[in-house]
């Protein structure tokens, strides 16, 4: 070969050597030299970060040789990202799981059974609630440790229900219908006010320039809105678990016309514009900017309105509709990603997050009720402390309350339902169609 | 074109009040984004974006490097961007001389080959590129970043190529006949000769490699290889509504270093826009 | 985006493709030049070998690959089931699947005129000497260099109907500005703006360079014919463009077909799905639904658009051309 062919290949070489780096300094990340391991542990919400970073500490402490790096994606990406890592085969090796995505997750074999490990730790499953534990089982198989759980409650603004002359326990005793919007609008209309100070029942009302609005609602997938209404008029998402999805019967289409005439029709909610883009305003946000006095929201995000607004917001109960009250309740488990490379250690680390001593570290910052009822009480104290009564979660954990379907086809629905309901919210298309539309492409997707 | 007897002055005052007005157009949402990223969250939410920020603030640049990861995404993409434009550059110019200057058997095939598959859509690629990425196990790793691009596009390759044509044959003959061998010719020859179409080359690749969202979207899961625009997207869908000053800093940051790259280059790349129609 | 029709940057010559090469090796004897030969083309190769790898692996074996994945059906993990033609016969009936062809013919339309009328525009305002001139050259390319993922961001907040400037402006004139990315009517003629915005200095840029190669003889023949400015506009300038006209529009309309980023930061294909784009939807059922197999199939429509709408630009322009050049 001739010199300048010699000094190709060397330039190749060199090549060579460099990508050979680059993928070594890719891939030396999960076990360093002095046997210290490194546990990849993905979770979607910022706002249980710094409670969840005091246990790992913790965690980190009783256990040298392992360290845990926190991935954070937030919702929307959450579920797509996890997804392309698992097909990817580099999924984290512990993963926050919801009922949602359980079904298909179980299904693929893409979740560790932790059945041998709980047996042969002797753990006591016993603690946590049955309700949550059975939630992450299939087929005798123990998919997940319960994290917590959570239902939907109405968060206000305490300085504007004074000024609107009204209580936390009036505006946990409402209700309402579909012909005038019952006692529930009546209040929501007290609550809004638009630029010269009127009312929506007022004559001369501007609804193009409110001020504050009684209500806001946002929703990637219904939990947070219309799946409550749902619930108080008695409409069932699935005919059964595992089965078909219903969320086009009357019952259903008539709540969602009730959440979009809440908007629309009584103008006492934010705009969809607003809270339902992409891109929109997270409830938190919007009750920081004061542009509403109530949300409907979940009580994971009791830590946004205690950073904005100190204590000057109350938790109230939501309104009962024709049928009567009615809440989704859920909760979320830590899952171990069966392709985990450290599934020993992983294995710690969920029984770490399941055990009574972290659950204890969490509920002490006030980030989500556990999923030990023991421990509802202290969660109930620590946000005592802060003037916060958070004793409507679990009361309407206790009356009527609708889970997450069962179903394997949670990422159609999840997909097509924001934007097809959003077109609902803004006026764009009827409760009916939407519901058609998003009934019939989420059946085709049931495995 | 042809002079006129009316003051060119006069006659020219309202083409120029269109062409500043084109030229605001085209500098505006800069300089708006980076206006907002220097307000305080305050100001951000309460004044007019146009109006100037005063006071202004550095600290939503110091938050988004240091609480939101920015410094490691910026040296993430600059370390990729680097290495795939060093890799388009020199393994483009090696296959652009071989099409140009040497015989061989299949030339006119090998370069038809790579002018056909130009029009081919990256999305046809993604599927298969990831599967194979998750066979040689380098799925969140730098080299599934930078391989696909690394060895060259048969852009940069088409674009090397047809400047080479330009050069005269008589200067490598003398080289020839002075016992220069093909990578010498190519080296002292050909390359110097070269370097606005190189400079071009080069920081259209930087550009195009910094600026990527697709790949490194489905090829990257982790802090650890996450790219600048995987991190601005991501800050957008989290905290466009509650945190709008970081988000606008973090997309002020991952603006303005191409406009500095292009500042330092343009004289070069103004004119080999216009020679060659770069995208 | 890396597209080029080369075919188009010079008007179709015998020799393309063939450049006339005369092999420099010295001439004693058929033996010696034939081991030269030998030489010459090992080292070609070898001068070839990285971007070839590239090319096969990257390029044409994933181009193979898709074609066969488009015959499964398969969510990247389990084993691919083989389902023949299915996938296309699903996407015939697919409504979705032909709204986002609408939805990106629909942003092609919007962008291309515009963009290029604009362009000329500017070409024309700009095609003289003046104080000035190279530094508006460099503000009006600007743009071409920005990060769509970035601009994404940007226009969302300019468009904010709340606090974005857009509506801040509008209402110094007493307009109430719309919600504009809640809007199915102005969400995509936002988007569309993002990019006209973007290549429209780009392209003034090289329409300018085509401009001045128009030999200043002809303009002055055309004055000694009595020929106005729109007659000299209408009768040189347009017809000589044409072949950087022609560059200019395939590629950008290529260009335009592949639009995704913006869709991806700022609507996500809402709202109603009136901004659903073929790569957006290409994507979601990728790498959101995993429906690999159908995205696939999906990718091969596509292309096929591309081709097609390519072709088209094509014989126009040969036809046009070739009549002008005569």
């Amino acid at each position: 070969m001739s010199a300048s062919t010699r000094r190709i290949l060397a330039g190749a070489a060199t090549g060579a050597l460099l990508l050979g780096l680059t993928t070594a300094c890719g891939s030396s990340d999960s076990s360093s030299s002095n046997g210290t391991v490194t546990l990849r542990y993905a979770i979607w919400d910022a706002v249980q970060k710094p409670a969840l970073q005091k246990s790992i500490a913790a965690f980190e402490k009783q256990h040298p040789n392992i360290k845990v790096k926190i991935e954070l994606n937030a919702w929307a990406q959450y579920w797509s990202k996890l997804q392309t890592q698992i097909a990817g085969r580099t999924a984290p090796d512990v993963f926050w799981d919801h009922v949602a995505y359980f079904p298909q997750f179980a299904q693929q074999g893409v979740l560790t059974d932790l059945t041998p490990y709980i047996k042969a730790d002797k753990l006591d499953t016993s603690v946590y609630d049955s309700k949550l534990l059975s939630g992450w089982q299939q087929n005798g198989k123990q998919y997940g440790l319960p994290k917590d759980w959570d239902t939907i409650a109405q968060v206000y603004n305490k300085t504007m229900l004074k000024t609107a002359g009204l209580t936390q326990e009036q505006l946990s005793g409402l209700s309402w219908n579909t012909t005038d919007g019952g006692t529930f609008v009546k209040a929501l209309q007290k609550l809004t006010i638009d630029k010269n100070g009127k009312h929506p029942n007022e004559t001369g009302f501007d609804s193009e320039h409110v001020k504050q609005y009684g209500l806001a609602l946002s929703s990637p997938n219904g939990q947070t809105d219309w799946w409550n209404a749902a619930t108080q008029n008695g409409c069932k998402l699935q005919d059964k678990a595992w089965g078909k999805w219903t969320i086009n019967q009357p019952s259903c289409v008539q709540a969602i016309q009730f959440v979009r005439d809440l908007r629309l029709k009584y103008h006492v909610a934010v705009p969809a514009s607003v809270t339902n883009t992409p891109n929109g305003a997270a409830l938190p946000a919007v009750m920081a900017r004061k542009q509403a006095a109530v949300v409907w929201d979940g009580s994971w995000d009791l830590n946004a309105y205690q950073s904005s607004m100190k204590g000057n917001f109350g938790v109230a109960e939501l309104p009962a509709g024709p049928v009567g009250k009615g809440t989704v309740y859920n909760g979320l488990s830590n899952a171990l990603y069966a392709g985990s490379s450290h599934p020993k250690e992983a294995w710690q680390l969920v029984k770490w997050l399941g055990s009574e001593e972290s659950q204890k570290i969490i509920v002490a910052t006030g980030s989500v009720w556990p999923g030990i009822p023991t421990l509802n009480k202290d969660f109930v104290t620590v946000w005592q402390k802060q003037g916060v009564d958070v004793s409507a979660f679990s009361k309407e954990a206790g009356d009527t309350t609708i889970g997450y379907p069962l179903t394997t086809s949670s990422a159609t629905y999840n997909v097509k339902v924001q934007d097809a309901f959003n077109q609902v919210w803004l006026g764009q298309q009827s409760a009916q169609k939407a519901a058609d539309s998003v009934n019939e492409e989420s059946n085709a997707a049931v495995k | 074109m042809s002079s006129s007897p009316i003051p060119a002055a006069v006659r020219r005052a309202p083409l120029y009040a269109v062409l500043l007005v084109g030229a605001l157009l085209s500098v505006g949402p800069y300089l708006l984004t980076l206006n907002a990223a220097f307000k305080r969250p305050s100001d951000l939410l309460s004044t007019d974006a146009w109006a100037p920020a005063h006071p202004a603030t550095f600290a939503n640049f110091a938050d988004v490097w240091n609480q939101y990861g920015m410094s490691s995404f910026l040296l993430h993409t600059l370390g990729v961007a680097v290495i795939v434009t060093a890799g388009q550059v020199v393994f483009s110019a090696m296959a652009a001389y071989a099409l140009a200057r040497l015989e061989f058997p299949g030339r006119d095939w090998l370069f038809w080959g790579y002018i056909a598959t130009m029009m081919v859509p990256q999305m046809i690629t993604l599927v298969p590129l990831f599967l194979m990425m998750r066979d040689l196990g380098l799925v969140d790793t730098y080299a599934g970043l930078v391989l696909p691009t690394l060895l060259g596009t048969p852009y940069g390759v088409f674009l090397v190529r047809q400047h080479f044509m330009t050069i005269p044959r008589d200067l490598e003959a003398a080289a020839r006949i002075d016992g220069a061998t093909t990578w010498g010719i190519l080296v002292r020859i050909m390359l110097p000769l070269s370097r606005p179409i190189l400079a071009t080359l080069a920081t259209i690749t930087f550009i195009n490699t910094w600026n990527n969202l697709i790949w490194p979207l489905i090829i990257t899961n982790s802090d650890r290889t996450r790219v600048i625009t995987v991190g601005i997207a991501a800050l957008q869908g989290q905290h466009a509504s509650d945190l709008p000053h970081i988000v606008l800093a973090g997309a002020a940051i991952a603006l303005l270093p191409l406009i500095v790259i292009f500042l330092l280059f343009q004289r070069h790349i103004v004119r080999s826009i216009a020679l060659t129609g770069l995208k | 985006m890396i597209v080029n029709i080369p075919a188009a940057t010079r008007p179709p010559a015998a020799d393309r493709g063939h450049p006339s090469a005369e092999p420099p090796t010295p001439t004693d004897g058929e033996r010696h030049r034939r081991r030269s030969r030998i030489r010459t083309a090992v080292e070609a190769y070898v001068l070839l070998a990285p971007s070839l790898i590239g090319f096969v692996l990257f390029l044409l074996v994933p181009i193979v690959g898709v074609v066969v994945i488009s015959l499964f059906d398969w969510n990247l993990m389990g084993s691919p089931h083989f389902v023949g033609l299915a996938n296309y016969r699903e996407m015939a009936g697919d409504s979705e699947v032909w709204r986002a062809v609408r939805n990106t013919v629909y942003y092609v339309v919007l962008n291309i005129p515009a963009q290029t009328v604009l362009a000329l525009l500017l070409t024309l305002a700009m095609n003289r000497r003046m104080r000035g001139g190279k530094v508006l050259r460099v503000l009006f390319v600007l743009p071409w260099m920005a990060m769509p993922v970035a601009l994404g961001i940007v226009w969302n907040w300019a468009f904010d109907p709340q606090n974005g400037v857009v509506n801040q402006f509008l209402s110094l004139f007493g307009v109430d500005g719309p919600a504009w990315l809640s809007s199915t009517a102005w969400a995509m003629p936002v988007l569309a703006s993002v990019n006209i915005w973007q290549y429209t200095g780009y392209t003034m840029l090289f329409l300018l360079a085509g401009l001045q190669a128009i030999p200043e003889s002809l303009y002055e023949a055309a004055d000694l014919d009595g020929a106005g400015p729109v007659t000299r506009f209408f009768r040189i300038t347009l017809p000589l463009l044409r072949p950087s006209m022609f560059f200019v529009l395939v590629t950008n309309t290529i260009g335009s077909f592949q639009m995704f980023d913006t869709v991806y930061v700022m609507t996500q294909g809402g709202p109603g799905g009136s901004t659903d784009t073929m790569n957006f939807h290409i994507y979601q059922q990728a790498f959101q639904l995993f429906r690999t197999g159908y995205a696939s199939a999906l990718a091969m429509l596509l292309f096929a658009l591309i081709l097609l709408v390519t072709a088209v630009q094509v014989v126009y322009f040969r036809k046009r051309t070739v009549y002008d050049f005569s």
